[in-house]
């Protein structure tokens, strides 16, 4: 990982780390990805499992929580149904900025493989929602997860406070 | 009861409404024809030896030449069980409601009107079920519906 401008110097009487608002700002979101619980279907059980004690979501400052207001993060965990799909919209339009969402296995990147000749099912959680990052897998690993995380936290990173500005 | 127990009850009783269809060691299967569903269903509950008290299963088929109505009855009381179809054309589809056997029948029958079109008599609440509220596609589970985005299983798959 590339070390972030930090200044820190030792004054009489404490201690004094000076950096920048952006530094301090993205590495902060990124550090703090709350998460929705939103599984739907076996891609909850990984999302569960990433969730406790064996691979340990928390060591990357990810903690589930149950209501969309106080989310930053909609893992689409699970097959997304068309009837499903206006729900998933509305928690998302529940969430305040900045918000991202992981799309999780096959079903949320496309469809899935067992459900492309289904009537029934969403091919593409992309059709509903802007995604961050897709995970494929049917379900991935939770080593896949984490990996995936890493890299949203990574694009989160990158961002310019100067981006945000427009442009005249 | 056993198998060959309702089998032959079956043959000297409703000999002339029910005919045995050869389904190898499952559970009786007949064909009925559509115009007495009612009555049928009313002696299958009421009789005394039979006593088919609950309906676990009401459901279309469609076979790419007509639709077909299948019911699966059994019994608590005598644990037995027993399974019935009819056919019906594809123009101007549409059943009578048991409810008044069986209330469970409701949700069933809302779900093959939707899914089949098939048109069921006397509901009271045949509305939207298991598909999206706004759903305007017609009736998915037939066999020549299609989507703009439905993949059918490739044929060297299937």
């Amino acid at each position: 990982m590339k070390p972030f401008p930090v200044y820190a110097e030792q004054l009489p009487g404490g201690a004094m780390i000076a950096t920048t608002l952006e530094t301090i700002l993205y590495q902060g979101q990124a550090k703090s990805l709350w998460y929705l619980l939103f599984g739907t279907a076996c891609c909850a059980i990984e999302l569960m499992a990433t969730g406790a004690s064996r691979y340990d979501f928390d060591r990357l400052g990810m903690f589930f929580r149950a209501s969309p207001r106080q989310a930053d993060l909609i893992i689409a965990a699970g097959t997304i149904t068309k009837k499903m799909a206006p729900r998933l919209r509305r928690l998302y339009d529940q969430m305040a900025e900045p918000r991202y969402v992981i799309a999780m296995g096959g079903c949320t990147i496309k469809g899935g493989p067992f459900y492309y000749d289904s009537y029934a099912v969403e091919k593409g959680i992309d059709h509903i929602v802007p995604v961050d990052i897709y995970i494929p897998g049917c379900p991935p690993r939770p080593e896949s997860l984490l990996e995936g995380c890493v890299h949203l936290q990574e694009k989160i990173k990158k961002q310019k406070l100067a981006d945000k500005w427009p442009k005249s | 009861m056993t198998r060959d127990a309702v089998k032959a009850y079956i043959a000297a009783t409703f000999g002339d409404q029910m005919t045995l269809l050869e389904t190898g060691r499952y559970d009786p299967f007949y064909r009925i024809e559509p115009g007495n569903l009612l009555t049928l269903c009313q002696k299958l509950r009421d009789d005394d030896r039979l006593k088919f008290d609950y309906l676990c299963n009401l459901g279309g088929t469609d076979t790419g030449t007509n639709f077909e109505v299948v019911y699966s009855l059994a019994s608590i009381a005598q644990n037995h069980r027993l399974d019935f179809k009819f056919s019906l054309p594809y123009e101007g589809a549409e059943v009578e409601s048991v409810q008044t056997i069986w209330p469970g029948a409701n949700w069933f029958e809302r779900e093959m009107w939707e899914l089949y079109g098939i048109n069921i008599r006397n509901h009271g609440n045949l509305k939207r079920f298991l598909l999206p509220d706004d759903w305007n596609q017609g009736h998915p589970m037939r066999k020549n519906w299609n989507a703009p985005d439905f993949i059918r299983l490739p044929e060297i798959l299937a």
